[in-house]
């Protein structure tokens, strides 16, 4: 995968952009006036079906699953966007060391015109979990790309069409629907609610009654498990189990689209902090003349926060002059996301409130963001192909997930275990920390690689594992099987 | 409801045994094993406490128990009794009696309860206990209890192994890990829920072990704690009205496979897997990979889990404050280091319900401290939050530890409850406490609604 090739012409999105503000609000269509014939007609020119081959791996067990998804070509040179959902992207990866991971293996893009292309897999959005792939081939090709209205002005009772793409037995494939804009939610995010689509439909193209893009279906993102600055979520908000579904407007797409994510190479911004909300009754208590703001609850090692001096306990009430709107837990996306936005190496300038027993005083603290640390699901394993098992480095979210320091704590995770393989037999278990081999101390999968080289080359009989697991240790001897 | 089931299940059970027993036991010996030990048999009906769900909520449970002095000393298993606050014994002659708590052992899963006996006419018969270490594989044993409730209820089989070991980090339904110090008895005589705490009899009607667990999916696989672990653990309590064990903090794995790899001999020494963070062991220089070849001069040695209870109920029984002396085996040398014990103390602290918050709370121990990776034991631990309650909705979770109560520092489950109660009484609508939640500290606001907590008080 190369960066490169999907950073394109930034200055034609900027044109989009202007061109989105000038285009206001369209009048009502009724939704029996759609033109579903012209809809159908341009649509084939960026509508594409995507066949994904993945690998689910439960780290003790693994499976290959075939997904068919609708994808929208939104770049000239074949960039698309699809339903990212089930790739995993999601605050369980962010958080917990212990989830699914899925491998795309093979894709396969074929137009409406039935051309096929491969393509490759970059990565998807944590906090909207649009995926993105690359259509690859030819690089003089150039595709029609969907182009979403940006500034776009929302009304309840405005109807919005979409495509969806049914199951391969029906016959064509290719379906429509429409659904109406119930409400435009401001807080926690801008975000139109629509009635009458399902979640079947996310990520499917929006159009209103001009026919033009104005977004794309996806759901209002609930926070509850994000209590650090470090992911994204993966709950929607729901009753009952049914999604708030609506749309993610041109904005926030042509953004995604000028810089899309990459598994593994996570570019957004980072502080470094576990976090609450400052909530009213909290402000009342200290007497703080604030409407909001983020507490900070935990400093992660060596992380911006530290660096730059914020200590637990302050309350970040401003980023860059900006108020942090924050009064509920609920709410901690609209900061999570803003420092995710302004990226790995932005110097950013916060506004806090440090509390003693006796006053508050305000203080300037300057901080310069890093780049947010990998999940357990982005960070590369090693395979020791001769004991059946893979190991991948310790991640943040291990630390966090077993209440432990980086200062005082290394390791490497065994992140897939073969059934019944030699590991497996000699007692290893998915998600032991493997802190030495045979004597020798490991902290990295470099270290391991070296290590099983050198064990590949003896040939011992067992080699011995010193592990950490539920907040102990124990030695584990697994026997080789050489010939 | 549950009727027909009980009966098939145990009429099932009855089938078994009668096709396992061949015909050469002696019917006599059996009637005879009988009659020394059913009317000392005691079916014990106690309410035990559950905080979990953030509120105190009482049950009623089943147990066995077996009467072995007359004065009404009745020997059960702590996850039946242990606990408990009204306890109800029938005994054999049917007749019902009140009985008290004396005191339990949660690590050996033994309760000790006295019966009041003021107002019963009957004669009160007695068990006697015998020697589980005398035992054998393949004699035959009787199972006495009330199993799935009913009482006074005999089966029969034979010992399946004696020394069967199981992981310490079972844990009893109150949530205190079990059986670090003792091995099990493993029986094919029929054991339900409901046996727990009755005997487990030889032939010639002595109590070898105390019923108490079975395995559920499983045929006939039941387990009972041996009587000599029992008798100690009995004599302790009704000494001191608890156990008393030394503690050390480290724990040890069999050295079985390893031997090679550590340079050590078969048979000899005990392999150190782990050291718990702020122990003896630790203080003492201790650490994993360490083979203790001697304590204060006598051999030890673990090549086997089996063995492992034994070696650490060596170390427990020390008297709390005895500094040990442990030769150790480390890098081809020998090593002795000297490690002064500390009292293991209450695995659990003592619970308390805040009613008008929705949560409950109890003391931290150094043993919970070490359990849930905490940096001290100070605060009180959240146990449970009660849904749709003012600590709920503060964000209140079971797990937290509340360090600090509208900027009060904590120190004791006292402490607590002394700020709680002080609260409650001034009708203060709203009490931000600080908590620690892993690693990090967060503020729970606690927001009384009092017209709420009124038409609750109706």
């Amino acid at each position: 995968m190369n960066r490169k090739n999907v950073s394109y012409a930034g200055g034609t999105l900027c044109l989009w952009a202007v061109w989105g503000l000038l285009t206001l609000t369209p009048g009502k269509v009724p939704a029996q006036d759609f033109d579903f014939e012209r809809l159908e007609q341009m649509a084939r020119n960026f509508t594409v079906v995507i066949d994904m081959k993945l690998e689910l791996s439960f780290g003790i067990h693994t499976t290959d699953q075939q997904e068919r998804y609708l994808g929208t070509i939104v770049t000239e040179d074949g960039l698309v966007l699809f339903n990212g959902m089930a790739l995993g992207e999601n605050v369980l990866a962010a958080f917990s060391p212990f989830t699914v991971k899925t491998t795309p293996t093979k894709i396969e893009v074929t137009t409406l015109d039935e051309k096929k292309y491969d393509a490759e897999y970059l990565g998807v959005d944590r906090f909207t979990q649009i995926g993105f792939i690359k259509i690859v081939g030819d690089e003089n090709e150039r595709f029609t790309p969907i182009r979403f209205q940006t500034g776009r002005h929302f009304e309840v009772g405005e109807w919005l069409t979409l495509y969806m793409l049914l199951p391969e037995f029906v016959n064509p494939s290719l379906a429509s629907d429409v659904g109406m804009v119930s409400l435009v939610v401001e807080s926690p995010e801008f975000f139109p609610l629509t009635v009458g689509f399902s979640s079947l439909q996310m990520m499917s193209v929006l159009f209103d009654g001009e026919l033009e893009p104005v977004g794309v279906l996806g759901a209002l993102l609930n926070p509850s498990h994000a209590n650090t600055d470090a992911g994204g979520m993966l709950e929607s908000f729901s009753q009952f189990g049914i999604p708030l579904l609506g749309v993610v407007v041109g904005e926030r797409l042509e953004k995604l689209i000028a810089d899309p994510p990459m598994k593994g190479q996570p570019d957004r911004g980072w502080l470094g902090i576990s976090l609450q909300a400052l909530t009213p009754e909290m402000a009342q208590f200290w007497g703080l003349d604030v409407s909001g703001g983020i507490i900070v609850n935990d400093i992660m090692s060596n992380s911006p926060a530290e660096k730059a001096g914020l200590a637990v306990g302050d309350i970040i009430y401003e980023v860059n002059g900006g108020q942090v709107a924050v009064d509920k837990d609920e709410n901690l996306p609209i900061f999570q996301r803003l420092i995710a936005e302004l990226g790995p190496e932005a110097s950013v300038e916060l506004a806090v409130i440090r509390r003693t027993d006796f006053a508050a005083d305000t203080l300037k603290l300057f901080v310069a963001l890093e780049k947010a640390p990998l999940a357990a699901t982005e960070t590369p394993t090693y395979e020791v192909e001769f004991l059946e098992f893979e190991v991948r480095d310790l991640v943040f979210a291990d630390y966090l997930f077993h209440n432990l320091k980086p200062e005082t704590f290394s390791g490497v995770v065994v992140a897939k275990l073969k059934r019944g393989g030699l590991a497996n037999v000699g007692g290893l278990r998915l998600g032991d920390i493997i802190q030495s081999i045979g004597n020798v101390p490991v902290t990295s999968i470099e270290e391991v690689s070296a290590i099983m080289k050198s064990v590949e080359f003896e040939k011992p009989r067992e080699v011995i594992f010193f592990v950490w697991r539920d907040n102990k240790t124990l030695f584990v001897n697994v026997k080789t099987d050489w010939d | 409801m549950h009727k027909p089931i009980v009966v098939v299940w145990s009429l099932l059970a009855a089938t078994n045994i009668s096709a396992g027993m061949p015909g050469g036991v002696a019917q006599e010996e059996i009637f005879h094993a009988r009659d020394k030990v059913m009317p000392a048999l005691v079916h014990i009906q106690p309410v035990i406490k559950n905080y979990n769900t953030g509120e105190l909520e009482k049950r009623a449970v089943i147990g066995s128990g077996v009467i072995f002095h007359p004065d009404g000393y009745v020997v059960t298993n702590y996850h039946v009794a242990g606990k408990a606050e009204r306890i109800i014994c029938t005994l054999y002659d049917k007749e019902q009696v009140t009985a008290e708590l004396v005191g339990g052992d949660p690590l050996t899963d033994i309760a000790v309860l006295k019966l009041h006996l003021e107002g019963h006419t009957g004669k009160i018969q007695v068990a006697e206990f015998g020697d589980s270490d005398s035992l054998q594989v393949g004699q035959y044993v009787l199972a006495m209890g009330s199993p799935l409730s009913l009482s006074r209820s005999v089966s029969a089989g034979v010992i399946s192994t004696k020394d069967r070991f199981f992981s310490p980090d079972v844990r009893l339904p109150s949530g205190e890990r079990t059986g670090r110090y003792n091995l099990w008895i493993q029986t094919d005589a029929a054991i339900n829920p409901g046996n727990s705490g009755g005997p487990l009899v030889d032939l010639s009607g002595r109590v070898i072990g105390i019923n108490s667990r079975a395995t559920l999916l499983a045929n006939n696989l039941g387990f009972a704690i041996p009587i000599n672990i029992v008798k100690e653990t009995v004599h302790a309590i009704l000494t001191e009205g608890k156990v008393t064990r030394s503690w050390i903090g480290l724990h040890c794995q069999a050295l079985q496979e390893l031997e090679e790899y550590f340079g050590t001999n078969r048979d000899a020494g005990v392999l150190i897997s782990s050291i718990d963070p702020g122990s003896p062991a630790e203080a003492g220089f201790l650490k994993a990979g360490d083979i203790i070849l001697e304590v204060d001069g006598t051999p030890v040695s673990a090549r086997f889990v089996e063995e492992v209870p034994a070696f650490y109920n060596m170390i427990a029984t020390h008297k709390p404050g005895t500094e040990i002396s442990l030769t150790v085996l480390r890098d081809e040398q020998t090593y002795t280091f000297k490690v002064t014990t500390r009292e293991l103390g209450q695995l659990q602290g003592e619970d308390f319900e805040c009613k008008e918050w929705g949560c409950a709370v109890k003391a931290i121990t150094r043993q919970m401290q070490i359990e849930n990776q905490l940096t001290d034991t100070i605060g009180v631990y959240v146990v449970g939050v009660k849904r749709a309650s003012a600590a709920e909705d503060g964000g209140l979770r079971p797990g937290d530890v509340i360090t600090e109560v509208n900027n009060e520092q904590l120190s004791s489950l006292g402490n607590f409850i002394t700020l709680y109660n002080e609260l409650t009484s001034t009708g203060t609508d709203g009490i931000l406490l600080t908590i620690k939640r892993g690693g990090a500290v967060r503020f729970v606001f606690v927001k009384i609604d009092h017209q709420d907590k009124e038409s609750a008080d109706e």
